[in-house]
């Protein structure tokens, strides 16, 4: 029942490969209706699970990613019916696509290590390929991100070649380390690595920015923003939870990683001027969160990890798709050009803002519920001593006001604020929204941020996250999410009765009056200048500089130190024929010295 | 004649090679067809061969009918046929991807006589059960490289070339000085017969010299560093088809699979030459992988690989361990065939665009389907992306470092692979992504048979990673690792197989 849709999968991506290309539409209702169908066995599994199956092993942590991997292949390629429909490579992006689902549903249900490796190694060629439908000019994006993922893959390979060394078994549920020594420390590094460069935890995030940047929407929408976080959450939480015993220094690893994830990403969010790139900081800057979660180690901390990361694919992938939207119409995703589309497109704007609001952790959204989680997770942390929780618990909570500023900008500069020139404004008073398969995924997605944010307690945990965890859930301080929505709602109720009842209706909407001068271009706030001031301050601004200068990005310092080796081996290969002949008697020298002595 | 195949590999290729260089320039078409029938007898007995093997186990071919140690011996065990169907079935690809491709040159026929000739070399030496012969095969496979080498007679194809004959012919004197030494110690050449002497005889300080000597001209001939200098000038010189076949399988047969049955089955690999063995490996890996980064010429990039790859199968082997060998054979096997496949799409590049250089190319995608997928198999293999063969064998190789507690160099295994992703990568970004450069909008895919061979290649890394399931891999991979695992014990195969 596992590997049937899996094999269906890989099965269909090859024959949509191979489908000549005038059949463009049976193509893409193939692919609609093979990802509905891997949807379908995804619930059924889900249904079914715990399911053992040798090689393949759903449990309570597996089924609901499985759950995920499903709903989300779904949207995307509802999605990307429309959106895709002026790529020329449509045969390769909807193969990667289907591929991507059924061997993301591998690598969540496998229990065998080489299995598990060998879907998570595919997965990084998929999204290599997925990247490259763009164009020429994501050619160098598609290359970074691949040497990125797929280098961690090999460090993975290594990681479970240690663990294979110290326990002797290949199965994931039979396996329990304990941390105490360096070589169990490597491992357990090792394949964390993997999990980091999948979903995007520093030092290893620097291809999300770029990815977001050069792929198609729907494309960042699924891997960066949904799916690499359920799988690399995945894996650290299967490492954290079951397959290692951490101990403390470990922990504060994770931690302090979480931590600097947080402030850091979302400090480079601030001032980014693409939207697309500004999404793509904030999907690594999330990261930090789920990571911080997980290494608290307590269980209130993990389901606030695994929750967070959940209510992260419903909002990012959201935000991505109205994102998409706008490119969609504007064809730009600069947010200088943008503007006032609020109007225009009132049902983006909507996803949009609830997945903003959701994001930026304001009551009672979802994205609220898991922060106050994975706060509390931190608190109980600190309670075994030590300061660097204090640290933690300031960074994630400064990084969730910086992201609620960030989407300000975001809101801002996208659907308020008035648009450049005034290109749109005057001809399109009339509604000029996208057609329904394009934004019938993101509204989805936006109402299930409500749901899962009022009905917390009674939907999403009940179901998906407690299942996984061995322990009970123990809230220290409780947040009756119900309650409180239906407070905040009255709340607003009752000022808008205000606004209602009180004097206000007579105001009137005017222009800016700048003594009678014409309101000017320049005149115009487009949210891009927003925090520009940061920028300049003492201490953070030589901070700025070398990141724009990519110096703290792990693979242009690789590169260079590469290079040097590169550049002394090349030095010495002069292409003398005696050079080489002394080498050679070098060698032997060495041998006989070794061997003969 | 089928009970005993032997033979038949030097016989095919060397009766080829005549009748070509007879009859080739009479009757057009003649060499290609002659040349693409003889390889796929070969292919197709070798296959056979695997089968038989299985059925009567190991056969000894007396040449004359006289008896070893005497007489000249030829052995077939496990090992030999797993080297003969890697070389073969490699070679019969490359021979159909030549109809096309040495349209180009002006003398086809000597090509093939010269391309024949090698194969035979290639096949005498895995085959031969005597010390001697296999030094006159490996010749034979020299020379002939050589001239090969030099088959575009332009100036840099001949100083490549001549470079490559000193280099290769020292080796060849160093191991024939080994041969010499072994010789005037046991008093004997057939390798069985040798091994038992030495068994006997006990361990000496001319034995260790003649490691020594051996150590050096076989790791010339496998190109490890540091005698790994030659084979960046002489492999990307050579056409397309032969850079396949040198790459792919020459310096295998003449370097690893010669190192490992002399070193494994007739001296027995002491613990001293198996570290020297994995730290010169673990230096090819990371030198090669590092040089193939810098590199901007497709085909030196790919020559360079090749230490990098020969380095990894080194390293597997000189562990060991069962798993280990099981991981270094398994990588020689599929090195052969997506080194192959990747010469091949370099010579279909330069073959359509006129240039080696990759950045003078770009969006080759568009206009070379089928070379920009094959190679992007190739590369995804080479650089040990699942589902493709490398990474099984590289999963293997690292396992097995690792396993045997050598961290150190599973870390060299793995930080060097990273780089082999990245320097594949460049190549697909510079010639298959990327924007199409000014001048190649009317570039054409490569010919019929060009494609053909590259598409082959492809399924068989696509294909490769069944090997792995122990139902295939029990005759095939699994009994040539036991013939090394074994060592000695080719003495009482041997002399059983000879009554």
């Amino acid at each position: 029942m596992l590997l049937q849709p899996i094999l269906i999968s890989i099965l269909a991506g090859a024959f949509i490969l191979v489908a000549p290309k005038k059949i463009r539409k049976i193509v893409e209702g193939f692919s609609l209706a093979t990802s509905i169908y891997l949807f379908l066995a995804c619930i059924r599994i889900f249904i079914k699970s715990p399911i053992n199956g040798g090689f393949l092993y759903v449990d309570g942590l597996s089924r609901f990613i499985v759950l995920g991997i499903g709903f989300f292949g779904a949207l995307v390629t509802l999605y990307s019916l429309r959106f895709m429909a002026s790529y020329t490579q449509f045969r390769s992006y909807y193969a990667n696509i289907i591929w991507t689902i059924g061997l993301s549903m591998l690598a969540a249900s496998s229990n065998n290590m080489i299995v598990l490796l060998t879907a998570w190694g595919f997965l990084g060629l998929t999204l290599y390929m997925l990247i490259n439908v763009a164009g020429p000019n994501a050619a160098n994006t598609s290359k970074k991100t691949f040497i990125i993922i797929g280098g961690s893959d090999s460090l993975m390979i290594m990681g479970f070649a240690l663990v294979w060394l110290i326990t002797g078994d290949l199965n994931l549920s039979n396996i329990k380390i304990v941390i105490d020594n360096s070589l169990s420390f490597w491992a357990f590094l090792l394949i964390a690595i993997g999990a980091f460069a999948k979903a995007g935890a520093m030092p290893f995030h620097t291809w999300i920015p770029d990815t977001a940047k050069e792929a198609p929407v729907p494309v960042t929408a699924f891997l960066p923003a949904s799916l690499d976080k359920l799988l690399g959450i995945y894996l650290l939480a299967r490492l954290v939870m079951n397959v290692f015993i951490l101990n403390s220094s470990t922990q504060a690893l994770l931690m302090a990683i979480g931590a600097i994830t947080i402030v850091a990403a979302v400090m480079m969010a601030l001032v980014q001027h693409d939207f697309k790139r500004l999404l793509g900081y904030h999907a690594v800057s999330q990261v930090g969160y789920m990571v911080l979660g997980l290494g608290t180690g307590n269980p209130i901390g993990i389901a606030g990890g695994l929750f967070h990361m959940l209510n992260n694919a419903l909002y990012k992938t959201s935000l991505f798709l109205s994102g998409g939207n706008v490119q969609y119409k504007t064809k730009t995703s600069d947010l200088d050009s943008l503007g006032g589309l609020g109007k225009v497109m009132p049902i983006s704007f909507f996803s949009a803002l609830i997945a903003a609001l959701a994001i930026s952790g304001v009551p009672p959204l979802n994205g609220f519920f898991s922060k106050w989680m994975v706060y509390q997770g931190v608190i109980e942390k600190g309670k075994s001593g030590g300061v660097l929780w204090i640290f933690c618990l300031v960074a994630a909570m400064f990084g969730s006001g910086l992201t609620l500023a960030s989407f300000i900008k975001f809101i801002h500069a996208i659907f308020l604020g008035k648009a450049k020139g005034e290109r749109r404004a005057a001809s399109d008073e009339r509604r000029n929204e996208v057609s329904l398969s394009m934004w019938l995924p993101p509204l989805i997605l936006a109402v299930l941020c409500i749901v899962f944010g009022i009905f917390a307690s009674l939907i999403p945990l009940k179901y998906l996250i407690v299942p996984a965890l061995a322990d009970n859930l123990d809230f220290i301080g409780s947040w009756p999410s119900a309650k409180a929505a239906l407070f905040l709602l009255i709340g607003l109720g009752v000022g808008l009765l205000v606004y209602l009842a009180g004097n206000f209706k007579g105001v009137r909407e005017t222009d800016p009056y700048i003594g009678g001068e014409e309101v000017e271009e320049k005149m115009r706030l487009s949210g891009t200048e927003f925090y520009g001031t940061i920028k300049e301050l003492p201490f953070i601004r030589a901070f700025y500089k070398k990141a724009e200068k990519k110096l703290f990005d792990i693979y242009e310092i690789a590169k260079k130190f590469i290079f040097v080796f590169i550049r002394i081996f090349q030095y010495l290969h002069n292409g003398v024929l005696p050079t080489y002949l002394v080498w050679c008697l070098l060698g032997i020298i060495v041998f006989l010295f070794v061997l003969v002595r | 004649m089928m009970q005993n195949p032997l033979p038949l590999f030097i016989a095919i290729p060397l009766a080829s090679a005549f009748l070509n260089s007879l009859l080739g320039k009479r009757i057009k078409g003649f060499s290609d067809v002659l040349s693409s029938i003889a390889t796929l007898a070969l292919a197709a007995i070798s296959i056979y061969s695997v089968f038989l093997i299985k059925d009567v186990g190991s056969i000894v071919y007396k040449v004359g009918g006289w008896m070893p140690p005497i007489g000249i011996a030829m052995v077939m065990d496990s090992l030999t046929v797993f080297m003969l169907v890697t070389i073969n079935v490699v070679a019969f690809l490359i021979s159909v991807y030549s109809i096309n491709y040495m349209e180009k040159y002006t003398e086809k026929g000597i090509f093939y006589s010269l391309f024949l000739l090698m194969i035979a070399g290639m096949n005498g030496v895995i085959i031969s059960g005597d010390m001697f012969n296999l030094y006159v095969f490996l010749e034979i496979a020299a020379i002939s490289s050589y001239a090969l080498v030099a088959f575009g007679t332009e100036q840099e194809e001949l100083e490549a070339s001549f470079k490559y004959a000193v280099m290769g012919s020292l080796a060849s004197s160093f191991i024939l000085l080994g041969i010499v030494f072994l010789y005037s110690y046991t008093s004997t050449l057939n390798m069985a017969d040798m091994a038992m002497t030495l068994l006997t005889n006990g361990p000496s300080r001319i034995v260790l010299l003649a490691s020594v000597l051996f150590l050096m001209g076989f790791g010339l001939k496998s190109a490890l560093v540091p005698f790994h200098a030659w084979l960046p000038d002489a492999h990307p010189s050579a056409p397309a088809p032969i850079s396949a076949m040198l790459s792919g399988v020459l310096i295998k047969s003449l370097g690893v699979y010669a190192m490992v049955r002399i070193f494994f089955s007739v001296l027995g690999a002491t613990p001293e030459i198996l570290s020297i063995l994995m730290v010169i490996g673990s230096l090819s890996i990371v030198i090669g992988a590092c040089l193939a980064l810098g590199q901007w010429d497709f085909k030196r990039l790919l020559a360079y690989s090749s230490i990098n790859q020969i380095g990894y199968v080194i390293l597997g082997i000189s562990l060991g361990t069962p798993l280990g060998i099981l991981g270094g054979l398994f990588h020689l096997l599929n090195h052969s065939v997506f080194k192959s496949l990747l010469f091949l799409n370099s010579g279909a590049v330069e073959y359509s665009t006129g240039t080696r250089d990759l950045q003078k190319m770009g969006g080759l995608r568009e206009k070379m389907p089928v070379t920009a997928l094959t190679s992007l198999v190739g590369s995804m293999s080479i650089a040990g992306v699942p589902p493709f063969n490398g990474f099984w064998s590289k999963l293997i190789i690292i396992v097995a470092c690792v396993q045997s507690g050598h961290f150190v160099h599973a870390s060299w295994a793995v930080l060097a692979s990273i780089i082999t992703l990245a320097y594949f990568l460049k190549v697909q970004k510079h010639a298959f992504f990327g924007e199409l450069k000014e001048g190649l909008s009317n570039v054409k895919e490569a010919p019929f048979f060009m494609k053909f061979s590259m598409i082959v290649l492809a399924i068989i890394c696509l294909a490769g990673g069944l090997l792995m399931l122990p139902a295939v891999s029990g005759d095939f991979l699994k009994a040539a690792r036991d013939v090394v695992l074994a060592g000695q014990d080719y003495i009482t195969v041997v002399f059983g197989a000879i009554k």
